[in-house]
């Protein structure tokens, strides 16, 4: 356990009496509560923490935010283990373990690094230009190559073990970002009543305030954030967010944030998710994000001790870390200065101050000799050196002449860039201000109003004046009464003067503008030369702002030297837009508990755990699970079963639940003739108590649905609709009486969920349901024929409903109950059909049943399908209109050799069939202009001891007899099939009459 | 051949789902959960104008007044809950009597018995907004959604009913009911969403 030898004495906001420890590649180290890890690794000494992208050199901690392209660390292990997370904003915790990413065989010795030598050839566009040639090898060669080479971290490749929460909020106001604007604007809005959403991405809110030694109303800049959030805290409808990063805005005042809720922890605490994705609805929002420092662009400015200056404050005053022994400032600005005051009164040693203005102000002359710094006015670093950790710079005067200064920590101050992300989501453009020397928000979002730095007003006196003024202007807008004016505090002088510096020129090395992506200054030059001028393009070419820290501290820099190439300004070359997210975000704090088998809903019959019971098997069927088969004891496969189960319906009785079925209540005067403008066939005559079989087409003239309506009443109708399409038919019977026929008086309602429904199959159905109906019901032939629908009774006056329908071609009825009494319907069921061997049967048995009588079913309604093709076309009626109807009559759909459907067999008994084999002549090849058509459905049927298949073919029924190819080649298929009807038992349909 | 020794007794729709007692974190629980079961449910859907008829004989009937905006009135034994223009579901704590009842409004509308159709809960607790913003897209808080508000919305991809009833002693008490083949999903959601505040669960 080392000592953390850059750990100041005292100072900070960290809890040293609650030390922590972790580890960074295997190796132990210990911080304190309230650092995050790039803090509690730079108090450790350690510099190097990983290898960058293309060239595998050395990189270190850049800055102290979101924007960190460098230090990326694999942070946990197993399921756990997360890639390219920025050591920069993850919290400590004890037991933490990280790894570095993108090194082989370790950090400090990466074989790799080799890359660097071979640089002159990985130049933008290298990828494009190398890898194309021969094409053969891309796949087995080229690509695998590079996705070794490229990636940074690796995914865990396990099962996330956490929990997500997706969730929404409301509010007033929502003020993004923690720092003295937001806050400010927070309390302007709090105070007049307002609820009002305060989200900060870091775990303390104060924003810069944290970093910096600054005054408000004369006292410490900490007294007066300590009263904000006590205030804060006290007001009712204000809620805090802190560790709640808002990364997308979208329409109507809608913005994307994620809740890190125990990614501080070792894991997450019991029952509380890991994330959580918030979908918050803001009347108004106020863009408070601050800004993020620009580096200078120069050879070895990557060089790990190379860092942000505004980052070095944040170590210094926030974490108590002093990130070097000797500190070369380089600076572009006023604001590098307080770095190095803030250095020296750490009690670190500035070696030197390179201030590239060249005007020699005394202010800072005398600032310079307090320090004991040397000062070099109107000089740059030429370069940076060391490799794995700075040794030293190079210093070029205004003169000219260049000297070597020892240093292990540069401090870098360009300006900085307004976090300005959120305005450009809606495709907003940012606009170049010339005295800012940076992009400003453009055109803004709908609600959105910018404060503080986020809209260029880079001083502390700004960022509170905005605030106030700011919320109290949403708090109007959202319709409430602002409270009555504090005045703004007053704050300690500050100046923001500047003159960046994008790159320096004239010097040898590699100067790095993308650092996550390893673009340099001359990847840029090249684009240029190439001809990948606009912005765009630059990007693509270069991949400059394409890595997952997106450009933020890299995109201005690759703008301004490509408008130094082509001779135009920054504003003239492009300008930098962004999409969400602005950090990356997990896809789980997306998905939420929508994943495995929450993914999407699931739908159980009211029969279900009857069926449970019985030992089903069960199967999707859209959102329901449906009782496939219901093996029993001994039964080795699937085929056993269905076998087993279609013969004992077609020799007993056999019950399987049609519960999914959709069931539309119709009612009204109109109802009748309703029915017969949805339908093909006529229904003005269907008799109170009859059921019967329609077809309903699309608008288009291709079949939509079938099932069968029942009249319950002179105007009440009950239909059925298969399980497939029982939403899109309600939502079509819905369209055609409010868009379509306004004027019917039609009342319908879905009462799918109300009934449970099963089917009573086989010739032992009648007396099975004799036991089960209350004595009164009379359900013989003559009293309950085929077709015969009512209202019947059951377990002593429980209403239900009984159909004799089939689908099975058996003496058949549908009893319906609700739903209530579904399970109680099956087990009366099964102790009155158990003399007769009552046997449970699933959707499997079904369809070898409905393929032996040459039932259409989904796989036949496929979308693709006219009434003629199925051989319906004598169901659509030419007495009448109906939906369809005018459609259904063009020429290409009444074509002769349009395939249509028939039955298939084997002509070699012992071979099996197989769905989606397609017809071609016998002795002609198989190719596409042989094709006649293809199979839909195959079973076996235990009947006739052989497969047997309907499908659609050119000729149709004309052919019968004839025979063909059934071609199969996914499964290596290829028999000769005889056209048959694709009726194959009892044609006469005498079972179904009995 | 009458049937005597099979029960028909109904199952509800938590069989199997959901049952009373406490799950998720310890201590005082945030979110309390009573199942409803045995309640008689219909859509009532008014013929043409017919609605002032049903109106007068529904607020005779029940003594309640068929809300014309998205509301839910509760009277003594039975709430209406308006769903569309001109159409509402009504509830009745018990079935005793439903059926009558619905027969006698069947003049005046298209009636339809839903009353095991759906799976019915009620929520209550100091934690119940929180919970609830987890899976509900409409702002709940009491400026926005008040006693008496009703919705047809969507929570973790299932059709809800939302309706707030008057408040009870621990607070804003929240009604959902939702189509009862799903109530197995719902309650998967509503257990992951709860558990973090702890969850009292009892049958009504």
């Amino acid at each position: 356990m080392s000592g953390q030898p850059f750990r100041l004495a005292s100072g900070g906001l960290i809890d040293r009496a609650q030390a922590l420890d972790f580890s960074f590649d295997g190796k132990s180290y210990r911080g304190f509560a309230g650092d995050t890890l790039a803090s509690a690794l730079l108090a450790n000494g350690v510099r190097l923490v990983g290898r960058s992208f293309k060239y595998h050199r050395p990189r270190g901690v850049l800055s102290a935010g979101p924007e960190e392209p460098n230090a990326l660390v694999e942070l946990r292990s197993g399921a756990r283990r997360e890639p390219n997370t920025r050591a920069t904003v993850v919290e400590l915790f004890d037991g933490l373990e990280a790894a570095s990413q993108n090194r082989w065989p370790s950090l400090a010795f990466d074989l790799l690094s080799l890359n660097g030598l071979l640089s002159p050839a990985l130049v933008a566009g290298f990828y494009y230009k190398t890898f194309m040639w021969p094409a053969a090898f891309w796949e087995k060669l080229y690509e695998p190559l590079i996705r070794r080479a490229a990636g940074l971290g690796r995914a865990a490749g396990l099962e996330d073990p956490d929990h997500y929460d997706k969730a929404f909020a409301f509010c007033d106001m929502l003020v993004i970002g923690g720092g003295p604007t937001g806050l400010a604007a927070a309390l302007a809005a709090g105070r007049s009543g307002a609820r009002v959403i305060l989200c900060d991405e870091d775990f303390r809110l104060g924003g810069r305030l944290l970093a910096e030694k600054r005054e408000i109303d004369g006292k410490p800049a900490a007294e007066w954030l300590a009263a904000a959030l006590a205030e804060l805290e006290s007001l009712p409808e204000v809620r805090i967010m802190p560790r709640t990063t808002i990364f997308g805005l979208y329409d109507h005042g809608i913005y994307g944030a994620v809740e890190r809720v125990g990614d501080h922890l070792p894991e997450p605490a019991p029952r509380q998710p890991r994330q959580r994705g918030w979908r918050i609805y803001a009347k108004r929002a106020i863009l408070a994000a601050g800004a993020l420092e620009r580096p200078v662009v120069f050879p070895g400015n990557d060089t790990p001790g190379v860092m942000l200056a505004g980052a070095v404050r944040t170590y210094v005053n926030r974490y108590g870390v002093l990130p070097g022994r000797e500190t070369v400032l380089f600076t572009a600005g006023d604001d590098g200065w307080a770095t190095a005051r803030d250095i020296a009164a750490a009690g670190g040693k500035v070696a030197a101050i390179v201030d590239a203005r060249s005007d020699a102000d005394p202010v800072r002359k005398g600032l310079a000799d307090k320090l004991g710094a040397r000062l070099f006015v109107g000089g740059v670093i030429e370069g940076a050196s060391g490799g794995r950790q700075l040794a030293g710079v190079t210093i070029r005067d205004a003169s000219g002449a260049t000297s070597s200064v020892t240093c292990d920590l540069l401090a870098v101050s360009n300006g900085w860039n307004p976090t300005l992300h959120l305005t450009s989501h809606q495709n907003g453009k940012p606009v170049w201000d010339d005295d800012l020397h940076c992009f400003v928000p453009g055109t803004l979002p709908a609600g959105l109003s910018v404060a503080g730095s986020a809209a260029g007003r880079f001083t502390l006196a700004q960022a509170l004046e905005d605030g106030a003024r700011l919320g109290r202007e949403a708090v109007a807008e959202a319709g409430l009464t602002p409270a009555g004016a504090e005045p703004v505090p007053a704050t300690d002088p500050e100046t923001a003067a500047l003159q960046p510096v994008w790159r320096v020129k004239g010097a040898k090395g590699k100067a790095f503008v993308d650092y996550q992506n390893d673009v340099t200054d001359k990847d840029v030059e090249l684009a240029a030369r190439e001809g990948f001028r606009p912005v765009e393009h630059l990007k693509r070419y270069t991949t400059l702002g394409m890595a997952t820290d997106q450009g933020k501290t890299s995109n201005l820099a690759g703008l301004a030297i490509m408008a130094e190439q082509t001779g135009k300004t920054i504003p003239q070359t492009g300008s930098t837009t962004f999409r969400p997210p602005y950090t990356p975000v997990a896809i789980g704090a997306l998905a939420g508990h929508h994943r495995g088998k929450d993914f999407r809903l699931t739908r159980l019959a009211p029969t279900h755990g009857w069926s449970k019971e019985q030992g089903a098997v069960f199967i999707e069927s859209g959102p329901w699970l449906r009782a496939q088969y219901y093996p029993k004891p001994g039964e080795s496969d699937w085929l056993t079963t269905v076998n087993r189960e279609v013969l004992a319906v077609r020799s007993g009785v056999g019950i399987c639940d049609v519960s999914t079925l959709g069931k539309i209540d119709i009612q009204g005067a109109d109802a009748a003739e309703f029915l017969e403008r949805v339908y093909t066939n006529g229904w003005k005559a269907l008799p109170v108590g009859k059921a019967r079989y329609g077809l309903m087409l699309r608008e288009d003239g291709f079949v939509m649905d079938d099932g069968t309506t029942s009249g319950l009443g002179e105007s009440h109708f009950l239909m059925t609709t298969t399980t497939a399409n029982a939403g899109k038919v309600m939502q079509h019977l819905e369209f055609c009486h409010q868009v379509l026929w306004p004027e019917f008086d039609v009342r319908m309602v879905s009462v799918s969920e109300q009934w449970a429904q099963a089917s009573i199959a086989g010739p032992k159905a009648r007396e099975t349901l004799r036991g089960v109906l209350d004595p009164e019901h009379d359900i013989s032939n003559e009293a309950f024929p085929y077709l015969a629908a009512r209202a019947v009774t059951v377990g002593g006056g429980i209403p239900a409903r009984l159909f004799r329908i089939s689908f099975s071609g058996e003496l058949a009825y549908e009893l319906a109950v609700p739903a209530g009494y579904g399970d109680a319907m099956m087990r009366a069921l099964m102790r009155a059909g158990a003399p007769f061997g009552i046997t449970p049967y699933g959707i499997e048995a079904l369809g070898v049943m409905r393929v032996e009588k040459g039932h259409v079913a989904g796989n036949e309604l496929n979308g693709q399908t006219t009434a003629r093709d199925l051989g319906l076309g004598k169901m659509m009626s030419s007495k009448k209109d109906y939906i369809g109807r005018l459609m259904a009559q063009r020429a290409a759909l009444a074509e002769k050799d349009r395939p249509s459907f028939v039955g298939f067999k084997p002509v070699d008994p012992a071979q099996r069939l197989r769905a989606g084999a397609h017809f071609i002549g016998i002795g002609q090849a198989a190719a596409m202009e042989n094709d006649e058509g293809y199979m839909t459905s195959v079973a076996y049927s235990p009947h006739l001891k052989h497969w047997m298949g309907l499908g659609l073919i050119k000729g149709g029924a004309a052919r019968i007899g004839e025979r063909v190819r059934a071609y199969d080649p996914v499964r290596n298929g290829d028999i000769v099939v005889e056209i048959c009807s694709p009726v194959f038992v009892d044609p006469e349909g005498a079972r179904l009459h009995g | 051949m009458a049937e005597t020794a099979i029960s028909w007794a109904p199952r509800s729709a938590w069989a199997g789902i959901a049952q009373a007692g406490s799950f998720g974190a310890s201590g005082e629980a945030g979110v309390t959960a009573t199942l409803l079961d045995g309640f008689g449910l219909a859509t009532l859907i008014a013929g043409p104008h017919a609605t002032a008829a049903l109106s007068r004989l529904v607020e005779v009937k029940l003594g309640l007044a068929l809300p014309r905006a998205p509301k839910i009135v509760s009277g003594a034994t039975h709430d209406a809950i308006w769903v569309g223009p001109e159409q509402w579901l009504l509830r009745a704590a018990s079935r005793d009597g439903f059926q009558p009842l619905l027969a006698e409004l069947a003049p005046h509308a298209a009636v339809s018995d839903q009353s095991d159709a759906r799976a019915a809960l009620r929520l209550s607790g100091r934690r119940v907004r929180d919970m609830l913003a987890k899976g509900v897209m409409l702002d709940l808080h009491p400026a926005a959604f008040a006693v008496g508000d009703a919705a047809a919305t969507i929570i973790a991809y299932i059709g809800v009913q939302l309706g707030r009833l008057p408040d009870g002693p621990d607070g804003a008490v929240f009604e959902i009911m939702l189509p009862r083949s799903m109530a197995g999903s719902f309650w998967s959601w509503f257990a992951a969403s709860a558990a973090e505040f702890g969850c009292a669960v009892s049958v009504a």
